[in-house]
């Protein structure tokens, strides 16, 4: 890790007025801190927005749902409002790393945290993403790399909470030295066609400042579904939430997202317009998740992320019929 | 309402609410020309002359106040020490092991305030006013822990090097779940690694430990 | 010293080492301790013989040197030993005050840090250390000259002189760095500018032994037997990258003729199993902390041998043995890796020389993944032939794998060993590959061997149409088995099992079994010294250390119940070189090999402790007795309890009692001392150990997850000295063996070479939630072999679990899986390929 200097950010203002290139933010620092020790990065300054008020609250207002950026994992995973309303954010934030970490790390940085490629975050491997010539995973080992969308970069999205984020449509509001903006979640991310070495659109004089979920319809429920190769720490080799509004047992709407699939956290659109108007049933639940799969371009060695996708997706849909 | 909560709330009282000011005497950091009182916050005037200007610390060495089992340590580390490496090098405080260094096995876990966190991916100029506690400081004098207790009972340990570590995460579930069930345990030391491969004992030792202080508490 | 050699330590390829059952680098180096005429007096002595519960217990009669105590009782009619006693050292690791050497700490100690090689295969151009030595608080560098673990070429000559040792894999140390703080030393080691000259590299095992494959030594290599562990046979042949293969079968040679036996087979069975790369991932690295001084070196190391670190030590720097103090309060996790000085002591100790200030070098967790150790991987093709009956003809193994940069990836040992079969091969190769030297590992070349034997046994079990237990009854001719094979069926109700892949839906169960066998090796350089004081303290001393085995609280047990003691009331110093000599933790010898000396040792301080205090009461020492905290005198020799002349049968009384303390207060002097060292076995005919596992498991035939649900493991280790702690080391092995099946896994990248998970997140480890129900029953079995008859279980715990676990996946789903890990992309292929050839059901 390099030196830097340490500051205390009181105010979002106090924290963007410094922030440039070579000062960061720090949030929970868990992502930060394994980057710098693995040499990734060697920022000047760390900008530490950890205790700045205001940014940790948790509310519901007529709106929907506004969830402050440095709102812990471990909150979110607990929170009582979220579990009951907002079902799949809170078994997503639940299932992330590890207990200690999901008390340290927070809404915000876990949807900036950067990818967990084994090329990118080995500084012996110079890779696209870092401004170099190749992505080492398309002809190295890519076991759990993406299955979409990947012929320049085959990182999966990292963030766990990005997908049920996604799937509910929630939108972020960025504060920079210019003012506050609001995006939608859906584009906030990048693919590696749009800028290859990064994965959203914030500037380097951002914060997330609150993360705004809207309000759900009516006879809506979420379920999100992680499938690691282990239940104890381990990263997703898929993962999916499904937000399904129903009439009975028939899908009015279907929101499907996956994680570990591609840069970005993927929507199945396919999926989604299979199920419209749909009873919910073994049958369509299926072909959904036969759809969700549609157009993958698996690697090597990750072709076995389809099977384990479509059974995890169709337990997905299939979780909101039984519930 | 546990002990630990109880405790808690009458240090919550001592230190005050954290404000900006109360943070930076909290992190005990001491920049150039920006004295730290002791008690108390500091004048109208200064706080709005910290807005203006803020405090940068390092990149070398700075004073940082860490408030450990009960004791209160002043420390010069750099920002870009970390927790676990204050603890061990500059306090002696070696029972919290580093093992991954990143986040990974949790065998470097203390107590911030009650929440169990990793000492290896937090700073050292991080902590604050939050109150550290270390597996040292899990025992009350010569009293164990029950849930040391129970480990040293159950043989929940073979090398020890992750014990501690174990240890502060089961404790942790028990402050805030007094009847746990199999599977709660499970999921309190998911980020807990073992490899002399100790899991059955530590489930066995945190159950029975539960048990002990519930009678005891009755 | 070889103990962890895995070619060595199979008796099959070591016969002639391995016949006397003792450890060949002790047996070669008898104890020098007892004059000549006493060691040869002997006595004839009744021990109890055979598996207690079982028909076969019984006694036997045995030579024994006549200085050695009475034969021990059974457990059951023992005060502290094969008593569950909690460890005497627990408080100290509960309360984070145990001292690893992670966390010694002394005057004036500088902090070091390696630089490795980021290239697999390169010459050194050159090395420019001035940046380093310029940086803040560094005050010393060290550019290595030698490099410790890698095989070296027989014939230096065919390759070019290089001025630095030539890189042969990824992680390999160049240089390092001492300063006054780790971070300064972190900083200092990304000074150094290194020049390389890239080679053609090759990691791959299968592309290594093609013809035009990059080689990794230019010649044939041999690995030195460094006390570090590895390596197999010296002087086999080679051939590009391809060493052996050696020929072998159960007495070293081949038994038999295959060819005749596979003849005559009615049924067979043949397959191909391929096993991966582990690494140790001890949770404390590699480490010492080395202090140079004038009059000798002290180091403080993370290690399974004081005595084998300290050998090396002496061994590299041209020191007297006795300039060598070596120290290891506790350590943080050993798995066969961690015997030697190894690179890691060797730099310490220079650094610490050039800086004139003890050194601290623990390694990074990625370098402790890339050049300290690592199971070999193994590529076996496995043929077994057999009556209609069961009974086996011809067992033929062809294996091959890969050590890096080492040797020892052999695999044949459960092949050679464990079964009845007049005709069994085996040929194991070695491919050498740009990687990290292999290291022992929990049981060399057994995990392996056991997932293509104990599968391949399945297969043929049910070939036959015979239970893979009655099977097992057939063509096992171990009792300890049978018995095991009787309880843990009947634990986990092996009568529920029913035919493969019965479950129709998507997830399914199954039971597996497997077995386990290993070898008793004693390690002679066991030595114990007991000293007793006028305040009644006792303590015991030596250079044994607990790896988390658990030896420190035995040893407490084993002198308490000589002595009539509680474990608690002895003190237990070890882990020092300063003490007399004890054996290297490693095949599972510890506590076969130091607990006799430990007893005889307590023996003989309490004759002289008895005839002191009988001295001094008026008494004979035969008419004390010892136990419970107490000194009962009686009226005659209370072991005379058959009556007198007249046939009056009576009980000697006791006049009077006394506690151990006041006892020991009529001491003529201040303290008395005993020490003892290891005699030979009483009886040195072959002996192994084993255990019989049974797994349950779940499959989710969409996803590919296995999950572990149940494991029943019964185990025998001759006879258990403390049962809470062999259940420890059951429950790690088992573990251990699941997360071998199913998570770990050392991945290089083809194209580099470098390893893409040198971590503790991609290199995934069992954790809680992984963890199965694990039942450990252990039999008691002796043998009559030593004055304790201990035997060990730390290597034959951790064999047959990928093995049952594969089983219970073929069980449930009617699918074998040939190669581990078992991850959910292997199982899913499986699946598929089954499916296609209309295999299974979903």
């Amino acid at each position: 890790m390099n030196r830097f200097e340490w500051t205390d950010a009181a105010t979002v203002h106090e924290a963007i007025s410094q922030l440039n290139g070579r000062a960061v933010v720090k949030a929970g620092g868990v992502d930060l801190l394994d980057r710098l020790k693995e040499g990734l990065e060697a920022p000047q300054r760390l900008v530490n927005i950890r205790n700045i008020r205001g940014l940790d609250r948790i509310e519901e207002g007529k709106d929907g749902l506004r969830i402050g950026p440095l709102v812990t994992l471990a909150r979110l995973s607990e929170d009582k409002l979220v579990l009951e309303r907002y079902t799949a954010l809170a078994q997503a934030a639940g299932r992330a790393a590890t207990p200690q970490i999901r008390n340290m790390a927070t809404a915000g940085g876990n949807l900036l945290q950067r990818p967990r490629c084994w090329y990118f975050r080995q500084e012996e491997f110079h890779c696209r993403r870092k401004g170099g010539e190749r992505c080492f995973a398309l002809d190295g080992e890519n076991q759990y790399h993406a299955i979409f969308d990947n012929q320049l970069c085959a990182i999966v999205h990292p963030s766990a909470l990005a997908v049920p984020l996604m799937a509910f449509g929630a939108r972020v509001v960025l504060t920079g030295s210019k003012g506050a903006r609001e995006v939608e979640l859906e584009r906030f991310f990048v693919t590696p066609e749009q800028d290859i070495m990064r994965e959203n659109i914030i500037a380097p004089d951002e914060l997330i400042t609150e993360i705004k979920v809207p309000r759900l319809q009516p006879a809506t429920r979420s379920f999100y579904i992680k499938q690691g190769e282990k239940e104890s720490f381990d990263w997703p080799v898929a993962d999916v939430c499904a937000v399904l509004q129903t009439k009975g047992n028939v899908c009015l709407k279907a929101s499907i997202v996956l994680g570990a699939a591609a840069p970005v956290p993927w929507r199945a659109s396919k999926a989604e317009a299979s199920l419209a108007g749909k009873v919910i049933n073994e049958q369509s639940a299926r072909e959904a998740a036969r759809l969700s799969m549609e157009g993958a371009t698996p690697l090597a060695q990750n072709r076995y992320k389809l099977a384990v996708f479509e059974a995890i997706v169709r337990r997905a849909i299939l979780r909101q019929a039984s519930s | 309402m546990s002990k630990h909560d109880e405790k808690e709330k009458q240090d919550a009282g001592a230190f005050g609410h954290v404000t900006r000011r109360g943070f930076l005497k909290g992190a005990g950091l001491t920049a150039a020309g920006a004295a730290i009182m002791e008690n108390g916050l500091l004048g109208a005037k200064d706080a709005a002359a910290a807005e203006a200007e803020p405090v940068v610390v390092g990149p070398g060495r700075v004073p940082v106040t860490l408030r450990v089992n009960g004791t209160v340590q002043k420390v010069q580390v750099e920002p870009r020490t970390t927790l676990a490496e204050a603890l061990r090098f500059e306090l002696g405080l070696t029972g919290t092991k580093v093992v991954c260094d990143r986040g990974s096995c949790s065998a470097c876990t203390v107590w911030l305030d009650s929440t169990p966190v990793c000492s290896c991916m937090t700073l050292a100029v991080d902590v604050g006013a939050r109150k550290i506690t270390t597996i040292e400081g899990l025992a009350q004098s010569e009293e164990l822990h029950p849930v040391q207790e129970a480990f040293i009972e159950y043989d929940a340990m073979q090398c020890g090097f992750c014990t501690p570590g174990m240890i502060m995460s089961c404790a942790a579930l028990l402050n805030h779940k007094a009847n746990p069930t199999l599977d709660d345990v499970k999921q309190a030391t998911s980020g807990n690694l073992c490899r002399c491969g100790t899991y059955p004992k530590v489930f066995e030792a945190t159950l029975a430990a539960a048990k002990a202080t519930r009678k005891g508490g009755e | 010293m070889a103990l962890q050699q895995s070619q060595q330590q199979k008796p099959s390829a070591a016969e002639a080492k391995t016949a006397n059952t003792s450890i060949p680098n002790a047996a070669r180096n008898p104890s020098n301790d007892e004059p000549n005429k006493k060691r040869n007096a002997t006595r004839r002595e009744v021990l109890p013989a055979g598996i207690v519960g079982t028909e076969g217990m019984n006694t036997v009669e045995r030579e024994i040197p006549a200085d050695e105590p009475p034969a021990l009782k059974v457990n059951s009619s023992l005060a502290v030993i094969g008593r569950s006693t909690p460890r005497l050292d627990g408080r100290l690791k509960v309360t984070g005050k145990a001292r690893y050497t992670a966390d010694v700490r002394l005057p004036g100690m500088l902090f070091a840090q390696v630089v490795t090689s980021r290239y697999p295969h390169a010459r050194i151009r050159s090395i420019d250390t001035s940046l380093a030595e310029r940086a803040p608080g560094v005050r010393a560098v060290y550019v290595l000259d030698r490099v410790l673990g890698n095989a070296e070429l027989r014939d230096k000559s065919k390759e070019l002189p290089a001025k630095f040792p030539i890189v042969r894999f990824a992680g390999q140390p160049i240089a390092a760095v001492a300063a006054t703080t780790q971070a300064e030393a972190d900083d200092a080691a990304r000074l150094f500018k290194v020049e390389y000259e890239p080679l053609p590299f090759v990691v791959d095992e299968d592309e290594a032994r093609k013809k035009d494959a990059p080689l990794v030594f230019p010649g044939a290599a041999d690995q030195g037997g460094t006390a570090g562990g590895g390596g197999g046979p010296q002087g086999v042949t080679q051939e590009g990258n391809v060493r052996g293969p050696v020929k072998s079968g159960p007495r070293g040679r081949p038994a038999g003729d295959i060819n005749r036996g596979f003849a005559e087979a009615e049924v067979t069975v043949e397959g191909e199993f391929r096993t991966q790369v582990q690494t140790h991932s001890a949770l404390e690295t590699h480490g010492v902390v080395a202090d140079w001084k004038e009059d000798g070196l002290t180091v403080y190391a993370s290690t399974q041998g004081t005595s084998s670190v300290r050998d090396e030590f002496a061994a590299i720097f041209k020191l007297k043995k006795s300039q060598v103090r070596v120290v290891t309060e506790f350590m943080g996790g050993g798995f066969g890796a961690k015997f030697g000085a190894g690179n890691v002591g060797v730099i310490a100790a220079q650094l610490s020389k050039k800086a004139g200030a003890p050194v601290r070098l623990m390694l990074t967790r990625k370098d402790e993944h890339l050049s300290v150790g690592n199971r070999p991987s193994s590529i076996q093709k496995l043929r077994v032939g057999a009556k209609r009956d069961g009974t086996l003809t011809a067992i033929h193994l062809f294996s091959y794998g890969t050590a890096g940069t080492g040797t020892g990836a052999g695999a044949g040992g459960p092949a050679q060993n464990m079964y009845k079969c007049p005709n069994i091969l085996t040929e194991e190769a070695d491919v050498f590959t740009h990687a990290g030297p292999a290291a022992a590992f929990r049981a060399p070349g057994h995990p392996q061997g056991c997932f293509a034997l104990e599968q391949t046994i399945d297969e043929l079990a049910e070939k036959l149409g015979i239970d893979p237990v009655a099977l097992r009854d057939r063509i096992d001719e171990s009792p300890a088995r049978r018995e095991e094979r009787r309880l843990g069926a009947e634990r986990i109700g092996w009568s529920r099992r029913r035919r493969a892949g019965s479950d129709t839906g998507p997830v399914k169960r199954g039971l597996g079994v497997a077995q386990s066998i290993w070898y008793r090796f004693v390690n002679m350089d066991s030595a114990c010294e007991v000293r007793v004081t006028q305040d009644g303290s006792v303590e015991i001393l030596s250079g044994v250390q607990d790896i988390g085995g658990g030896i420190r609280t035995v040893l407490a047990q084993v002198v308490a119940e000589e002595l009539g003691l509680k474990a608690s009331d002895i003190t237990v110093r070890i882990g020092d070189t300063a003490y007399p000599a004890g054996p290297a933790s490693g095949g599972s010898v510890t506590t076969g090999s130091i607990t006799p000396a430990a007893r005889n040792a307590a023996f003989k301080v309490k004759q002289q402790f008895l005839e002191e205090v009988a001295s001094a009461l008026g008494t004979m020492p035969e008419y004390l007795k010892l136990g419970g905290g107490q000194v009962a005198v009686f009226d005659r020799n209370p072991n005379w309890s058959d009556g007198d002349r007249q046939g009056r049968s009576y009980k000697a009384a006791p006049i009077k009692s006394l506690s151990f303390r006041q006892a020991a207060s009529r001491l003529k002097t201040e303290q008395i001392a005993a020490r003892a060292s290891r005699s030979d076995d009483y009886e040195k005919s072959r002996a192994t150990y084993g255990g019989v596992q049974f797994a349950e498991v779940a499959v989710d035939t969409e996803t590919g997850v296995i999950k572990v649900e149940r494991v029943v493991a019964v185990h025998d280790c001759g006879r258990p000295m403390n049962p809470l702690t062999v259940e420890s080391q059951i429950n790690g092995g088992v573990l251990q063996g699941i997360s071998y099946a199913l998570y770990e896994d050392r991945i290089l990248d083809r194209n580099t070479g470098l390893m893409v998970n040198p971590n503790l997140e991609q290199y995934k480890i069992v954790g809680s939630r992984e963890t199965p129900r694990i039942e450990a029953i252990l039999i008691e079995e002796y043998t009559g072999r030593s004055s304790t008859d201990a035997g060990g279980i730390g290597e034959p715990a951790t064999i047959p679990t990928a093995a049952a676990v594969a089983n219970a996946v073929y069980n449930a789903t009617g699918v074998r899986v040939r190669e581990m890990p078992m991850t959910p992309a292997r199982v899913l292929a499986a699946l598929q390929s089954a499916r296609g050839k209309g295999g299974v059901r979903s």
